[in-house]
């Protein structure tokens, strides 16, 4: 029942990046649409919901890509690891916390898509995909992150209102 | 409140292990069938919203001029390249012409770039060949593919040649679904094919690099590179037809030690830019492990 919710909206959040946000950028970097979902809301419901939607999601993904099925969804699994845990409760106010967890789960969704792409047997360019893709992309993504934090508030809140459950 | 039960604690680990056997099941060729029926479910979403998209970006050139403006643009652009295409594809019999001339009882009747004529990307083009729009771009930063809304219903096949612009080569088609088929760009990391330098007939192997930029490496070391020369696909292997525009030359290297040189091209297309593109159904490719991959699909008992 909780999926026919989850599903068409990751589907929608998956399509929209493949047609819309993989063209906008800076340097060869893009908004992550469903890593930053995946990300605040695991951020917001804790590490369960987060992965839930990480699996789906990376799933959903790799479907309009070329690249290796199930990647996407280990890359967003960690995601939702990092999102989740509840450690750096006294880093400060959710603000900061926020920003740190966005470059972190960053910096590994995108080491986790490189290795699972290195050991598929595609070549890799480390020094390029850092500079190029993951930096720039941390402060792109930073810069939206609580713009992304606070819909996914909103949406829990709705959710919570009116009794639905958008995992498992 | 979040009610944790301790079988939900387990369910990140599980779901990794999932998505791990995923990927080597994938890997393996055996999600195939699956993956092509999540296609069809899939693809019409992505042509919709991408139609969607499209259309909503429109209503924001309502100035008329501008639009005439980028109209005339485009179609000078297109002559341009069509022009340009058509130069160098001139040259090239020219350079094929002074070949054959050198060889006595030499006889080809093999019919260089036969089938991309000038007229490719035209209406008339699209009439003879599947002309498809670019619906989607790759979510990964980090592969070069296309997604175009021609598929299985127009005869577009894995391992078919993808141009614009022209005879301009854009890639291979890797994957078909329907009504959209995948299209590994020539810039992609994985992508490889078999080219010559137009005048000095050298070959080589094209190979797309992590940054999205072409590099044609395996040149033998005494043959001579020149910043400026046009590199065109050269036919070897019969995965792709003989005389289509690669790039051309923007630097040489050479270092002595080593067995070969390469050189770094500027690709012909902007990969960055495109629009339509143009699926040679017509070339049939020589059947390799590469260009038609099988999936080994499970015996059953």
């Amino acid at each position: 029942m909780n999926l026919y919710l989850t599903v068409p909206l990751l589907t929608l959040i998956a399509v929209f990046q493949s047609v819309l946000f993989s063209q906008l950028g800076f340097q060869d970097a893009h908004v992550e649409l469903m890593v930053m979902v995946v990300l605040t809301w695991s951020f917001v419901r804790g590490m369960e919901a987060g992965a839930v939607w990480a699996f789906i999601g990376g799933l959903l993904i790799d479907l309009f890509s070329g690249g290796p099925l199930g990647g996407t969804s280990l890359a967003l699994l960690v995601v939702a690891f990092l999102g989740g845990l509840q450690w750096g409760r006294s880093l400060g106010p959710t603000f900061i916390r926020l920003i740190i967890v966005t470059a972190l789960g960053f910096l590994a969704y995108h080491i986790i898509l490189l290795l699972v792409l290195a050991w598929t047997g595609r070549p890799v360019s480390w020094g390029f995909s850092l500079s190029r893709v993951i930096l720039p992309g941390v402060l792109l993504n930073g810069l939206f992150a609580p713009l992304f934090h606070r819909l996914m508030v909103w949406l829990d809140r709705r959710i919570r209102r009116q009794g639905l459950n958008l995992s498992l | 409140m979040i009610r944790r039960s301790p079988r939900r604690s387990w369910l990140p680990l599980v779901l990794f292990i999932v998505g791990l056997l995923i990927l080597v099941f994938h890997e393996a060729g055996y999600l195939s069938p699956v993956e092509n029926a999540l296609h069809y479910v899939f693809d019409p979403l992505q042509r919709v919203t991408s139609g969607l998209v499209r259309s909503t970006g429109d209503m924001f050139h309502t100035v008329r001029e501008v639009r005439e403006l980028r109209a005339e643009l485009e179609t000078l652009r297109s002559r341009v390249d069509t022009l340009t295409a058509e130069n160098i594809r001139l040259q090239e019999y020219e350079a094929e012409v002074q070949q054959l001339r050198s060889l006595l009882n030499f006889v080809s009747d093999y019919p260089i770039s036969a089938f991309v004529g000038a007229d490719v990307v035209g209406r008339e083009a699209c009439d003879q060949f599947p002309c498809g729009d670019v619906v989607g771009a790759d979510p990964n930063p980090y592969l070069r593919y296309v997604t175009i809304n021609v598929g299985a219903q127009q005869g577009v096949e894995k391992g078919m040649p993808v141009v614009s612009g022209g005879a301009m080569l854009a890639g291979r088609v890797v994957q078909v679904g329907p009504r959209t088929a995948q299209v590994q760009l020539l810039s992609d990391g994985d992508s490889a094919v078999a080219s010559l330098l137009k005048l000095s007939r050298v070959t080589g192997l094209v190979v797309g690099q992590p940054d999205g930029t072409l590099r044609m490496e395996y040149i033998p070391q005494d043959e001579e590179v020149n910043e400026g020369d046009i590199v065109l696909t050269s036919g070897l292997g019969g995965v792709l037809p003989k005389g289509l525009i690669v790039g051309q030359v923007t630097e040489v290297q050479q270092m002595d030690y080593e067995l070969f040189q390469a050189a770094v091209l500027r690709p012909a297309l902007d990969f960055s830019r495109l629009e339509t593109l143009l699926v040679i159904t017509d070339f049939e490719p020589v059947p390799t492990d590469e260009a038609t991959p099988e999936p080994p699909m499970p015996e059953s008992e």
